[in-house]
């Protein structure tokens, strides 16, 4: 139990507080004050972005092109589906615990079908609580306390917590727009590869690689997954690639996986979303696709957190999947379908943008859009807030303008607020409706 | 091959130390040994029976209501209107007020619910007790959480005229209990009604705990997923209702067990703030939030229980007299045959000993693997009937200490439960003949 990385010197400290606090409780023994306060292991993670901006943007006033979900319907065969299982006594009941057998089997014929390679979808595959319940399954069962691992920024901000509460090192690195800051392309945002190798060292577990890439919109092209690649397998470390938008592509791009590069199999846990894939983001289901030896752990994790996912979901989801399989050569297939339908939203979203007089960033995938705000030069001085310059302006953009988006900020570690403070994103998978209402409130932005 | 040198880098093993010793589970083999072998399967604890109309209604109206925004993210600590029913339901309960924000929370099954307790409030060398025989999963979650187990059991007092055992008659020693009590306790496990005896601790019971609890300032994490399941008019006492105990107690719920609808993963827990605070933490970093339309239906169907609270057509009337009825017959059937049944208080669960039937099963000495479980596997292999070996419920060192018992689960449509006594019958007479 006692291993020479446990950090002793901290543990003597403990101890040491400990005896002191309880001699005080004897001595004072009329009333005993209550000690019971968080583990360590979540110090300084309650915190979080999003129950403080769902809250605010729940005002219905307010036009919400903050937190990533759709308000499109999602496909109505996938609600039949749904409706379909509802019917059916059994499918009430727990199912397998690493996922619902319906469920794992659509996933490794359609995953099969995209990586080229067989996957066992018993012992290669595990059924999570969104892909969230992934990425937290692969972080416990893999990363610990004398661990490092590289997260690349912007980052979808739970990697940061996750990492910390397994005990390791969040290790940052930037990505750094080529052309001198005026970027107009999610594209233009890169890691510098010389940047990328000193991050690299024996303590480093794991990268944490997210494409298409959220806040941005990048999509990692071959080029610069096997750079990661290459560190991956010179340093032989694990690489945890988030991949919930990977039918979102837009048209000049394509995702690759890359676990499907050379060497990259056998270190890399890929994890995919329903609620991404089929915009049913309130289903919450993901899963986790690797070789064996790495997905057993995560397996013996998931049945010692919350051991099975619902079942009538599963099996709803696993029909949707069986539907979109057999026409995965067509373009009517809804992983194809939904890309197409999103690209012209993005374009729409880009252009209502320019003309309020914003920067934004043309993501090549994904939903979401960030967009350079400084260019409007709204002063928030005499707020004196010690938040950040984008949180300042979403929650002023919020109260004046009832448009709400994400600050940037809240993605990136605290050394790297300052190079991403001019940035908020907006999330763009809404319907017309509502990008409707986001289009009259920015032609008149600059009207009151 | 780069398969091996991932292993050969690290001078340890890939996985996370938090692993060790917790990637046993006894449920991942028996569910696949029931579902390969059994005809009439007693084994993991779920229903075989519907859920209540009621409640499949209310998920089929959420589906065609055309709301399509029930197919999105809700609240992530629970979807407001079940929170909010849970907190006006646990109001009355408990005879206090409750805030539906912040004495509430809702998780992906009670299961993650005593996931979320233990990260939460359980430290690298806390000590954690747990009364065996116990739900399996408490001593991996503390291991995982870093704290130590320590162990107190329930132990038999048979009654003196030979009747069958209550789960009544199997006792915790006071001093015992006392003596698990060191500087380094954190909490105390309870489950009432207890899986797998199905004891539904008396308020003397439960004030013995309290009262060690408040004078060593150690917190209850209170497993009450069977609250509704009680029989022959006893009462489910909620220890939290106990003098000093509100502050330091965690109560853990569970639609699957209150609504036999085990497959839709809804638990919760009610608590003080300054506790649940911890395991909103513990949520927003692991899972989040809960599915929403599961959430949604769950809502109406406490809304009915609310209106109906008390009277015949509730269901947490209805359930537990049905429940009665085949707890009743499953006893009867293995009393019938000499398998003795310890007659359950509460749960869907009956455990027998079935010692008269040993000799089917020749003890194998310096096994491994405690005589129940050989058994419960000879059994669903040969009989076709699944049940549970009670050492599943021991922890490691003391999984001999009981080695004549099973687990018969009895929420079962009548037919299951007529064949689960024809297999037995014959068997019987096998052995007799």
């Amino acid at each position: 139990m006692f291993l020479a990385s446990r950090n002793f010197c901290c543990r003597g400290i403990k101890l040491r507080t400990d005896l002191l606090s309880r001699s005080i409780k004897h001595s004072t023994s009329a009333t005993m004050p209550f000690r019971h306060k968080n583990t360590r292991r979540i110090e300084g993670l309650d915190s979080n972005i999003w129950v403080e901006f769902t809250k605010m943007a729940a005002d219905p006033s307010i036009v919400n092109l903050g937190q990533g979900f759709p308000d499109i319907s999602p496909p109505s065969y996938v609600k039949e589906e749904l409706a379909k299982v509802a019917a059916v006594d059994r499918l009430n009941q727990y199912t397998r615990g690493f996922g619902h057998p319906s469920l794992v089997k659509a996933l490794s014929q359609v995953y099969e079908k995209v990586c080229g390679r067989k996957i066992d979808p018993f012992t290669d595959i595990l059924v999570t609580v969104g892909a969230y319940g992934s990425l937290f399954s692969t972080i416990q069962a893999l990363i610990e306390e004398g661990d490092e691992v590289i997260i690349i920024e912007p980052f979808y901000d739970c990697y940061e917590p996750m990492v910390k509460m397994a005990g390791a090192k969040p290790v940052f690195i930037p990505l750094r727009c080529k052309n001198d800051g005026n970027s107009a392309h999610s594209a233009d945002w890169v890691l510098d590869p010389d940047e990328l190798a000193n991050k690299f060292n024996s303590k480093t577990k794991a990268i944490i690689l997210n494409t298409p890439h959220n806040p941005t919109g990048k999509v990692f092209t071959l080029e610069e997954l096997q750079v990661i690649a290459d560190l991956c397998i010179k340093h032989d470390t694990l690489c945890i690639s988030d991949e919930v938008y990977e039918w979102l592509v837009y048209k000049g791009n394509k995702h690759i996986k890359i676990a499907t590069l050379p060497g990259m199999w056998e270190r890399t846990v890929t994890i995919g979303s329903a609620g991404k894939t089929y915009s049913v983001t309130g289903w919450k289901l993901g899963w986790s696709i690797g070789p064996e030896y790495l997905i057993k752990h995560l397996q013996v994790v998931h049945q010692n957190t919350l051991y099975a996912c619902p079942t009538p979901l599963q099996e709803a989801l696993a029909q949707a999947f069986w539907i979109d399989y057999k026409r995965m050569d067509d373009p009517d297939c809804y992983f194809y379908s939904l890309s197409r339908e999103l690209e012209s939203k993005r374009d729409r979203m880009a252009q209502l943008l320019k003309e309020a007089g914003l920067n934004p960033v043309i993501p090549d995938g994904g939903y979401f859009m960030i967009v350079d705000v400084s260019t409007l030069n709204v002063d928030l001085s005499d707020v004196d807030d010690k938040q950040p310059y984008d949180y300042k302006f979403v929650k002023w953009m919020m109260a004046s303008k009832k448009l709400s988006a994400i600050p940037l900020s809240a993605f990136c570690g605290s050394e790297t607020k300052k190079q991403f403070e001019k940035y908020i994103r907006f999330c763009f998978i809404k319907k017309d409706s509502t990008l409707d209402a986001a289009e009259v409130i920015l032609k008149n932005w600059n009207k009151q | 091959f780069l398969f091996h040198s991932l292993q050969a880098k690290m001078s340890r093993p890939v996985q996370a130390r938090r692993l060790e010793g917790v990637d046993k589970n006894i449920w991942v083999e028996f569910v696949k040994l029931a579902a390969t072998y059994s005809k009439v399967n007693l084994g993991q604890g779920f229903p075989d029976f519907p859920p209540p109309d009621f409640l499949t209604e209310a998920l089929t109206r959420a589906l065609g209501g055309g709301n399509h925004m029930l197919h999105q993210y809700t609240r992530a600590f629970g979807h407001p209107p079940l929170v909010k029913v849970l907190a006006q339901f646990f109001e009355k309960l408990l005879g206090r007020d409750l805030d539906p924000m912040t004495n509430v929370m809702v998780t992906v099954g009670a299961y993650q619910a005593l996931f979320c307790c233990f990260q939460a409030l359980v430290d690298e060398g806390d000590e954690v007790i747990i009364i065996e025989p116990f739900f399996d999963c408490y001593e991996p979650m503390v291991k995982m959480a870093g704290g130590t187990p320590v162990f107190v059991p329930l132990r038999p007092n048979p009654p003196k005229d030979g009747k069958l055992m209550s789960s009544a008659d199997w006792q915790l020693d006071p001093v015992e209990l006392a003596s698990k009590f060191s500087e380094r306790t954190k909490a105390i496990v309870l489950n009432s009604p207890n899986n797998p005896l199905g004891k539904v601790f008396s308020r003397g019971e439960l004030g013995l705990i309290a009262e060690l609890c408040v004078k060593h300032d150690v917190l209850c994490i209170s497993d009450e997923v069977y609250e509704w399941l009680v029989y022959d008019g006893k009462q489910h006492i909620r220890i939290a209702s106990l003098q000093g105990m509100w502050d330091r107690t965690v109560i853990i719920g569970s639609a699957g067990k209150t609504f036999s609808t085990t497959g839709w993963k809804v638990g919760w827990v009610v608590g003080p703030d300054r506790l649940l605070q911890h395991l909103r933490t513990v949520h927003q970093n692991s899972v989040y939030h809960c599915a929403t339309i599961v959430q949604e239906a769950v809502a109406q169907g406490f809304q009915r229980e609310l209106m109906l609270y008390g009277k015949p057509e509730s269901y947490f009337v209805q359930l537990p007299k049905e429940l009665q009825q085949k707890r009743d017959w499953l006893v009867q059937s293995l009393d019938d045959v000499g398998m003795k049944p310890i007659i359950p208080e509460g749960t869907y669960f009956v455990v027998a000993d079935i010692s008269q039937f040993k000799s089917d099963v020749p003890d194998v000495p310096n096994s491994d693997e405690p005589y129940d479980s050989r058994f419960a596997k000879w059994m669903v292999k040969n009989k076709g009937l699944a049940a549970i070996p009670l050492s599943a419920f021991y922890s490691e060192a003391h999984k001999n200490n009981y080695t004549n018992f099973i687990r018969f689960c009895f929420a079962k449509e009548e037919a299951t439960l007529k064949a689960a006594n024809d297999i037995l019958q014959k068997w019987k007479h096998e052995k007799t003949s």
